[in-house]
């Protein structure tokens, strides 16, 4: 399939050594399409934000490899991989991470600043952005005065700034009230929409990752379900061994015969 | 990431945490101050000490008296300690005279440019017509080629056959009843010269002298080196000379002394070619060495306590980086993970280090030029009023510059740990830190 963004083969995690070595992912294998929306479920623990990191190329497998855009990554040099991270992902977290004490445009600007971009045309897209999130007005404000909600729009400006393939958001309203949360998630899904961008989202909040287009269940380092509409179901019974032999992996095998 | 964007965020971060940033600042300031200042001070006495010796007839002036000379007047002075008598040394008289042959060869030593034979020449006093008073005076010659530091007027002509000139001291000037030194250039005053055979014989010494009028051609200013001393031109050091010996058999041996100008870059290798036929030189330089190897080593001591200073300073730096890289872990894990590379990292703290470095050695050329200047103006009206010419501090652009470049590189050096310690940061850890 020519559309897949980020597919993973054998994907495996190991921290610690020896006596408290623990296996955080135990093989994953997984397909994203381009322009797909994502959510990735599980407890805390099960290793979902160990496979966001992995897909998000801030942390090296331990065994198995990722590919972008077809291109194996494994073998990239550090370089190469800050620029990737730079110029194809945003990124938005639970608890926000921005410089608190800088403006709303200085937030924004920081991976166009990274990437060496030149300042009148950093602070033109930064404004763009802002005014995609409707937050425009608030430019020149400092960061630690702005509402939760209003703090995570600059975070999503600050994702988009860059024009991404994909963002990658960590438990993205798991901070917020449900009426602005509820607002955060029509942004993102806009734009998912509208400019095409994948989207993955982190989660445990099951309304959030029934509006993705694919749910991708985590327990225990493996994938339990992988599929539309899997989430509807009771979180328990999924979790339940018996179920891992109903896991939807056509979607997966297809692909691995045209990967090979 | 752009170096201007590097700089910039790192002097934002610094004023982040004003207090920690500033007491940080202020510990390079004073190791900076402290050797700022010392360095102004060392160009001060350097530039005086450069100006004694110029006035004394410059880096390669030499005055020469035959060793047997020099030893005796040193054990008078009690320098070298008890000195054996010999016969052959002390019952000649005419070895403290220069020979004839030693003249020959020092003139053709490699270097010597110009060797003048001193006659014996001396005189009892000088005076004015604007006083009563009648005053010492030590004659010095003045030396062909070379211009003396002069305060007003000029150097005396060398010329042999030039009008009788001397150049006086400025307090002797205002002794001599010229209150504004100036107005004696140009101006005629007396000088006895005593005719060394009828002394003998006078009941009075006022009957064997002879009163000369000489011009004043110019001033010196009062220094460490040249006090008192007055400078004749070749002129009125003959005419002196030929009264001196008036009535004398024409061969008496008259020379004791002589001058040289050299080339000041083979001055160590001509005074040991000297000493060789039997001449001791000294140069300028020579005697300025005691007094300057005094201050050298004050400085050196103040050296050390700036450098000591510094030293601290360098470890505030560290400190203060290292809570610097503590506080901001999150946004070192927020900028990894947005694509900023290790080495970005490192250059981002590293520039801060290098701004604190800044910022202490610019404020320590700040307050230090204005101590300094202040200093000058104080020491001016005090302890040096005898020394006009004496600047205490002067404070040289390239000097300052390269201390501060020092300082920076110092700061840099002690900033490498904590922002090694940033760079190396992995950004998953970084941005999970509470």
């Amino acid at each position: 399939m020519k559309n897949v963004l980020l597919s993973t083969r054998d994907l495996k995690k190991v921290y610690g050594k020896r006596d408290s070595k623990f296996e955080a992912l135990k093989g994953i294998d997984l397909d994203i399409q381009k322009g797909e929306s994502v959510a990735i479920i599980g407890k805390s623990g099960s290793g979902k934000s160990t496979l966001m990191h992995l897909l998000a190329l801030l942390d090296k497998p331990s065994e198995g490899h990722i590919t972008l855009n077809g291109k194996n990554t494994s073998n990239l040099k550090q370089r190469k991989l800050n620029r990737l991270r730079n110029k194809e992902f945003g990124f938005v977290f639970q608890s926000f991470f921005m410089n608190a004490n800088d403006n709303v445009l200085n937030n924004v600007i920081l991976p166009l600043k990274i990437a060496g971009v030149r300042r009148s045309e950093r602070r033109r897209r930064a404004m763009e952005a802002l005014k995609t999130v409707e937050l425009d007005d608030k430019a020149k404000n400092k960061a630690k005065d702005l509402s939760g909600g209003q703090k995570q729009r600059v975070c999503i400006a600050r994702a988009l700034v860059n024009n991404p393939k994909v963002i990658f958001a960590d438990e993205p309203t798991g901070n917020l009230d449900s009426a602005t949360g509820a607002k955060i998630e029509e942004l993102l899904f806009n734009l998912n929409r509208e400019k095409g961008i994948t989207l993955i989202i982190v989660t445990h909040d099951e309304e959030l990752a029934e509006k993705c287009d694919r749910q991708i269940r985590i327990a225990d380092g493996k994938i339990v379900t992988d599929g539309k509409g899997v989430a509807k179901h009771d979180p328990s019974f999924i979790e339940d061994e018996n179920l891992d032999g109903m896991r939807d992996r056509n979607h997966t095998k297809e692909i691995d015969v045209e990967a090979e | 990431m752009k170096i201007l964007d590097v700089i910039h965020d790192a002097n934002a971060n610094l004023w982040r945490s004003k207090l920690r940033s500033f007491l940080t600042i202020l510990a390079i300031f004073v190791g900076s101050f402290t050797i700022i200042l010392n360095s102004a001070i060392n160009a001060g006495v350097n530039d005086f000490m450069d100006k004694q010796i110029a006035n004394m007839g410059g880096d390669g002036y030499l005055e020469m008296m035959p060793a047997e000379t020099y030893d005796s007047l040193a054990s008078m002075m009690g320098s070298n300690g008890p000195q054996e008598y010999t016969d052959d040394k002390d019952s000649a008289n005419a070895s403290t005279y220069l020979k004839e042959e030693q003249i020959e060869k020092a003139k053709k030593i490699d270097g010597v440019k110009v060797f003048n034979v001193l006659p014996n020449s001396s005189a009892d006093y000088i005076t004015s017509k604007k006083t009563d008073k009648r005053y010492r005076i030590n004659l010095n010659l003045v030396v062909e080629g070379i211009k003396f530091d002069m305060s007003n007027g000029e150097t005396p002509k060398f010329e042999k056959d030039a009008p009788y000139e001397i150049a006086v001291n400025e307090d002797l000037a205002k002794a001599l009843g010229y209150e504004n030194v100036a107005d004696i250039v140009g101006e005629t005053v007396q000088i006895a010269v005593p005719k060394n055979l009828a002394c003998y014989t006078a009941i009075k010494r006022s009957e064997c002298q002879e009163i000369i009028d000489v011009k004043v051609s110019g001033t010196q200013a009062p220094g460490i080196l040249s006090m008192g001393g007055s400078r004749a031109n070749l002129s009125l050091w003959n005419r002196i000379n030929a009264i001196n010996y008036e009535g004398m058999p024409a061969e008496t041996n008259r020379s004791y002394q002589a001058t040289a100008d050299v080339d000041p870059e083979k001055i160590d290798d001509i005074k040991a070619e000297l000493e060789k036929i039997g001449l001791k030189a000294m140069s300028v330089k020579d005697e300025a060495g005691m007094f300057q190897s005094f201050f050298d080593a004050i400085l050196v001591v103040f050296n050390i306590f700036g450098g000591i200073a510094l030293v601290a300073a360098s470890i505030g730096i560290v400190n203060t980086l290292f809570m610097s890289v503590q506080e901001r872990t999150r946004e070192i894990g927020l900028d990894k993970a947005l694509g900023m590379s290790n080495g970005k990292v490192f250059l981002s703290f590293s520039a801060e280090a290098i701004m604190l470095g800044f910022w202490g050695s610019a404020f320590g050329i700040i307050v230090s030029m204005v101590v300094g200047n202040i200093a000058n103006k104080v020491a001016v009206e005090t302890f040096l009023k005898d020394f006009p010419t004496f600047q205490l501090t002067i404070f040289e652009p390239w000097t300052m510059i390269s201390i501060a470049l020092t300082i920076m590189f110092i700061a840099f050096l002690a900033g490498t740990l904590p922002a090694r310690r940033a760079s190396k940061k992995n950004p998953i850890d970084a941005l999970r830190y509470e």
